[in-house]
């Protein structure tokens, strides 16, 4: 909804989607249109210049996106770049199909992915191990015309570069009117401090550090200056609840659960300190955090993935590799210098500048565009990949070297145009 | 000169492209040369097949039979056309329409609803602008192929037209009481658009249909329509007829009614000119509107059935003037000088 608006102000967008329910807003910007991802309409959809494909880690959600963009060659954009989690829960829980889970993790990782992947399934690696170590993120854009990410340095270091096209776009936010947020300050100045009140909102599951950061204000002595609120659907809610209360923390913590917009809106609003550990991260670039610098909130997070890319201007840090001391000199180092805090929060807030929805708009449009043009290399690629796989089956290596470059003068001649020598 | 002719088919179907392939290999042995016809294989589904057979094609090696050179290599079809040889000409039948003015046909544009259909479609216009231009000379079968050629690949192409099958055989008889529509039952072939051009006539026009049923729905279709016009003694549907049997229909017959949509060149135009007989066509017909000239040798009408109608009650009501132009008809078929010593000589030039 940053972009969308955006994106249909310069171009014919048509929405497709698989849910049964979209929001209402939605389709009064671009019109929606539903489709079955076992029976895609290809007519309606070729129509299309150029198909873009939005891809996390949710089979719920993504299933159907994937399994269209798999067919029909177009823009993947990357809102999760570790995807080992989405590519099992889809090829083993949702299709039955434990083979082609391990034909995939073979066909991007050899033997040592295939043998991985068989252990995973029986419970003998974690999953956070499984993600770092075989993200697939190659799975997903090997149909691709081009792939865009939030942050491509963290692809580098996942050694999960695309064949086709990248771009890297700042993740689009549209920041609150000033006179919205002046309100917002104006209400957390009117509050008593101390205490401080830090906040973790979201979706709470176990990479969000709660367990560390229970941990960690549990060990502060100055632990009564603080109040923490953790705010959203909690996973293992039972699990916190019984850390809370064995580490002593039943009145400086509290369970809000989930929120509706405008209780989110009252809790960022009036806290201090955000708390956005992320650890092992995905690779996503965060809007939960652009929503924080929104408020102007100074923000706690842990130095990997597209965090680690943050400014030390904007937030504060945490090492995953000591994440309990870290935290505690970072709440110390608050209580000895709130206003340092706040200032860096009003950074944050400046830094939306750099999130501008009609610049991701426009950019993602204009790599659509360039992409297209690397439609016939995508189609050579694919023909090449197929030709060499089917000659692996019978070509002597003596005889592969006349005809594989051959072929492929031919391949380069048929679709991009390139004089044989 | 050693000559291959090198098209495309599908197997177990043979149509004009095939009429045309047999009839240019016959002339050029009957002018002396050797020649002999390769007919590559060509299935265009699943769509991602397709560049597979153009790469194929991209590396079969005709320079060379049994230590002999092969003179000249003249391709007619995709992905045929493609195969590499010095000594190129094509003579375009047509290109995979497909990829052209049949992406998103409702009927015809099987490509579009493919997954890849987009990719494939842009490999094969690809090929066509590189490779089209390999040919040292390059001409299509009609100035619809070429205006094709030219708005979808850039290319600007000569025409060479050529003679129908067995064009020597066909003659002029008596006009006799029915409007001759010879073509295979098909929904692009419009037997339903004169169907409903004939439940508007004034005259009591009769229609006899010869051809195979290549759709079945359409013909379906059809024997609605003519329940629904009742039009039951105003048609005859004859089915696949002799050739022998064909000629004489076209000779006896008052008139020829021929309205394809885009037809790449269109034999019943020029059959019907050889036998002496007017045709009416429509303005959307493609190939046959380049030798029908309107009120001269037939009537080019507008793709409705009221205005099919008008000029089939003309044809119909005014038999001399009938004769008269199916007369000029034929007068002009051999100004334009359609032949395969013609063929043949701008071929192997």
């Amino acid at each position: 909804m940053q972009v969308l608006p955006v994106l249909a102000r310069d171009h014919e967008i048509v929405l497709w989607t698989d849910q049964s329910r979209v929001a209402p807003e939605v389709d009064k910007i671009a019109p929606v249109a539903k489709y079955n991802p076992e029976a895609p309409p290809w007519r309606e959809i070729n129509e299309g210049a150029v198909s873009i494909y939005h891809l996390g880690n949710d089979p719920g959600f993504h299933a159907g996106i994937w399994q269209v963009g798999a067919q029909q060659p177009g823009i993947i954009v990357l809102h999760d770049l570790c995807l080992h989690d989405f590519f099992f829960m889809l090829f083993v829980h949702h299709r039955k199909n434990r083979d082609a889970y391990l034909d995939t993790m073979e066909r991007w990782y050899g033997g040592e992915g295939r043998q991985s992947a068989e252990a995973f399934c029986v419970g003998g690696i974690s999953s956070e191990s499984m993600a770092q170590k075989f993200p697939l993120t190659r799975e997903a854009t090997r149909n691709a015309l081009g792939a865009v990410s939030h942050c491509a340095w963290v692809l580098e270091e996942l050694n999960e570069m695309p064949a086709c096209p990248t771009a890297v776009l700042n993740l689009p936010y549209a920041g609150a009117s000033e006179p919205r947020y002046a309100a917002w300050r104006a209400a957390r100045d009117a509050m008593p401090h101390p205490p401080y009140r830090l906040v973790v909102f979201g979706y709470l599951t176990r990479n969000r550090r709660l367990g560390p950061l229970l941990e960690a204000l549990a060990g502060l002595p100055e632990r009564e200056r603080f109040r923490l609120e953790l705010c959203g659907q909690l996973w293992g809610e039972s699990i916190i609840r019984d850390q809370v209360e064995r580490l002593g923390l039943n009145s400086i913590v509290s369970l809000s659960g989930f929120l509706f917009d405008d209780q989110v809106e009252q809790k960022l609003a009036s806290a201090d300190l955000a708390i956005n550990l992320r650890y092992p991260s995905m690779g996503e670039g965060s809007l939960s955090q652009l929503q924080l610098w929104d408020y102007g909130l100074p923000t706690l997070v842990t130095r990997t993935g597209w965090y680690a890319s943050l400014p030390e201007e904007v937030t504060a840090f945490v090492s995953p590799e000591s994440e309990i001391p870290d935290i505690q000199a970072q709440l110390r180092r608050y209580l000895a210098d709130p206003g340092a805090f706040r200032a860096m929060g009003e950074r944050g807030r400046r830094a939306l500048r750099n999130h501008d929805p009609a610049h991701y708009g426009q950019a993602l449009a204009r790599f659509a565009a360039g992409a297209l043009e690397h439609a016939p290399q995508a189609a050579a690629l694919d023909l090449a990949r197929r030709i060499g796989s089917d000659l692996t089956g019978w070509l002597p290596s003596a005889a592969s070297p006349y005809l594989l470059e051959r072929t492929s003068q031919e391949i380069g001649r048929v679709f991009e145009g390139r004089q044989s020598e | 000169m050693k000559i291959l002719i090198v098209t495309s088919g599908d197997p177990f179907v043979r149509g004009d492209a095939e009429t045309a392939a047999d009839g240019l290999r016959k002339a050029l042995v009957e002018a002396g040369h050797q020649a002999e016809l390769i007919v590559i294989p060509f299935r265009d589904y699943p769509a991602r097949s397709i560049p597979d057979q153009m790469l194929a094609c991209r590396l079969l090696d005709l320079t060379e039979s049994c230590g002999a050179r092969i003179d000249r290599m003249i391709g007619l079809k995709f992905p045929a056309y493609l195969i590499p040889h010095p000594n190129k000409v094509i003579w375009l039948l047509h290109q995979h329409r497909a990829a052209y003015e049949l992406w998103g046909h409702p009927v015809s544009g099987s490509l579009i609803d493919c997954a890849d259909g987009v990719v494939v479609r842009d490999a094969i216009r690809q090929a066509d602008c590189e490779l089209i231009p390999e040919a040292g000379t390059l001409y299509t079968q009609s100035q619809n192929v070429s205006s094709r050629l030219q708005r979808g690949s850039g290319i600007t192409a000569d025409v060479l037209y050529h003679p129908p099958a067995d064009a020597d055989c066909f003659h002029k008889g008596s006009a006799g009481d029915y409007l001759l529509f010879p073509s295979p039952v098909r929904r692009a072939n419009r037997q339903r658009l004169a169907l409903q051009a004939l439940a508007q006539c004034r005259e009591r026009v009769v229609i006899r249909f010869a051809g195979e049923s290549a759709d079945p729905a359409e013909q379906t279709e059809c024997a609605n329509a003519i329940r629904k016009f009742k039009l039951g003694d105003r048609v005859q549907w004859l089915g696949t007829v002799p050739d022998d049997q064909k000629r004489e229909l076209y000779a006896q017959c008052l008139g020829v009614v021929y309205p394809p949509v885009d037809e790449d060149y269109g034999y019943v135009t020029l059959e019907a000119m050889l036998s002496a007989k007017a045709v009416i066509t429509c303005s959307d017909a493609g190939g046959p509107v380049e030798f029908v000239a309107d009120r001269r040798t037939g009537f080019v009408t507008d793709p409705t059935p009221q205005s099919l109608a008008q000029a089939m009650d003309m044809l119909w009501a005014d038999r001399r003037c009938a004769g008269t132009l199916g007369d000029a008809g034929r007068d002009q078929y051999q100004d334009l000088r359609i032949s395969w010593p013609n063929v043949v000589e701008k071929l192997t030039c």
